[in-house]
């Protein structure tokens, strides 16, 4: 398994961005991302010709567009064409959605709580969704230094609620990246996890072409991932979202591994045999050797916290890696650790976990990283599909 | 050379016809190399300040949480001057043509089989049933006058 680290949210001067498709590769592949969405309001014009940009920079380029409509800016990407965003009424973007699965692609609100028209025409989300199952994630980070941004703490609490409610949805960052300048501020990198059978496993001859075309003309390893895994792993919610360190959780429970975004089968048990629940323990790390050069906190003690729909169950120290690898030369400076969860009592269970790294950043304590969720399922009570 | 002339149109919205579409539909009688759009809308700016600021807390009142508007009724100021938002997008007899989502209020296009402009396809310029389609993302004038050109640089065949 491989982490890719991609920017899900860019425009080019085919919409309202002010750069070429060439100089925002250009500029993602200099900032250390594997892979970048296009996601141009309403039009797609502007991915004629990407293949030439990704040889050049070594990026992998997922074809999108952001729906940018009267009731809500809706990201959509891995689309083999066109969907049409001006049928959407207020009542039934359900059926936009189901046009966008329709032509391959997947689709996540953008931004949800930005502020409407006539600041922002159309950005904040007032689609009335009838069934949440269809929504594939949520831009809960948009912008750059997204942790801190009050709009951004509105959507994050809409996806935790709606996994509260059982939807398996995933979340992401965006920069909304419209124009090539500096920024003192954190950038965001959303991770997905390609599997080495993923990319083997998919048939369809897109995949075939960028498979032979990542072998023959390009020697960067993640140029062959085809883009198809990319939308794979985000539709199955596995997904890490940071402004810094690669946080990543792995559960164990009865000799199985479940990475984030899988589903963990829980037997529920008579009340009897509470002894006998399975314990599950969380592997945890965070990897501070991502993107070097990139990113940087001060010197401090993290806080790693296990939250699920039962609020936040542990909370652990974690240090600062960064300042050890100084120290001591290490190349690869990880943090990792082991955490057996709380046994519940048997009223009560977990729907949901996630992982959260938080620390000062720029005087401001916040998330710097959390994971997507890991799902758990009674045999007795399923979830939400 | 005459340039044949396919369409020119002009209207006026106001604010009510906020997030609607106006479908303009037009027909080539024959295939041709280029067709070109000229499309503008005036007033693009509100500059009356005190109504902008109101429409502004208005939807503040829709978007922002009650113990953070106060801050951003303070900050209003971030979200002027407050624009009229009309975009184009075209459709042939094939579909879709692409759209140019910018906040310019006078855009020359054109498509052509090989080049295009910035949110439009190139392709073929094939004859048949043409759709021009005007978005109304966001009318804050009380009145905004729009006009549509649209020629083949061409004679047409006689
Ligand atoms: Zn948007
Ligand atoms: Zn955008």
């Amino acid at each position: 398994m491989k982490w890719i680290a991609c920017e899900l949210h860019t425009h080019t001067l085919h919409s309202d961005g002010r750069q070429t498709l060439q100089e925002l590769a250009e500029g993602a592949a200099q900032l250390g991302f594997d892979a970048i969405a296009l996601t141009d309001h309403n039009t797609m014009s502007g991915l004629v010709g990407k293949e030439e940009v990704e040889r050049e920079y070594g990026l992998i380029i997922v074809p999108g567009m952001e729906w940018t409509t009267f009731y809500g800016h809706m990201v959509t990407i891995g689309l083999s064409e066109y969907a049409d965003w001006r049928e959407a009424m207020q009542q039934d973007i359900d059926r936009g959605i189901e046009s966008v699965h329709r032509l391959g692609g997947i689709a996540g609100l953008a931004h949800p709580f930005r502020v409407g028209s006539p600041a922002c025409t159309g950005c904040f989300w007032e689609y009335e969704i009838g069934d949440w199952n269809a929504v594939d994630y949520i831009e809960v980070w948009s912008g750059t230094f997204p942790s801190i941004q009050t709009d951004n703490h509105r959507a994050y609490r809409l996806w935790t609620d709606k996994l509260n409610e059982g939807y398996r949805i995933a979340a992401t960052s965006g920069r909304d990246w419209h124009v090539q300048s500096d920024t003192d501020e954190p950038i965001s990198v959303t991770y997905l996890e390609v599997g080495d059978a993923a990319c083997a496993k998919q048939d369809g001859s897109d995949i075939q072409a960028d498979i032979e075309k990542g072998a023959s003309e390009s020697e960067q390893e993640s140029f062959a991932i085809p883009e198809v895994a990319l939308i794979q792993a985000l539709r199955e919610g596995r997904a890490s979202v940071t402004i810094g360190p690669l946080l990543s959780m792995v559960l164990e429970a009865a000799g199985e591994s479940y990475r984030i975004g899988s589903v963990l089968p829980v037997t529920k048990m008579n009340e009897s045999d509470e002894k006998m629940t399975a314990t599950i323990t969380a592997k945890l790390s965070v990897d501070f050797s991502v993107r070097p050069g990139q990113w940087s906190l001060a010197e401090q003690t993290f806080k790693l916290k296990l939250c699920s729909n039962l609020g936040e169950e542990i909370a652990v120290n974690v240090i600062d890696s960064t300042q050890q690898s100084n120290d001591t030369g290490t190349l690869h400076p990880k943090f990792e650790t082991s955490i057996e969860l709380p046994v519940l009592p048997t009223d009560l269970f977990r729907k949901w976990l996630r992982a959260e790294l938080w620390g000062t950043v720029q005087g401001a304590h916040t998330r710097i990283a959390f994971t997507n969720a890991v799902y758990f399922e009674s045999t007795a009570e399923g979830g939400a599909d | 050379m005459n340039a044949l002339k396919l369409l020119d149109t002009q209207g006026r919205v106001t604010p009510e016809d906020s997030r609607t579409h106006i479908r303009i539909p037009f027909e080539l009688n024959t295939s041709c190399s280029r067709l070109n759009f000229r499309f503008e809308y005036a007033p693009k700016v509100l500059e009356d300040r005190e109504q902008a600021v109101k429409l502004l807390q208005d939807s503040y009142e829709i978007y922002i949480l009650p113990e953070q508007r106060e801050q951003a009724n303070a900050r209003a100021e971030r979200h002027l001057p407050l624009k009229n938002l009309i975009t184009l997008s075209l459709d042939d007899a094939q579909g879709y043509r692409g759209a140019c989502h910018r906040h310019d209020p006078l855009q020359e296009l054109f498509v052509s089989q090989h080049e295009a402009s910035p949110g439009l396809m190139a392709g073929e310029v094939a004859a048949g049933s043409w759709n021009v389609t005007l978005s109304l993302h966001c009318i804050v004038t009380d009145i905004c006058d729009y006009r549509l050109q649209i020629w083949t640089p061409e004679e047409a065949d006689a």
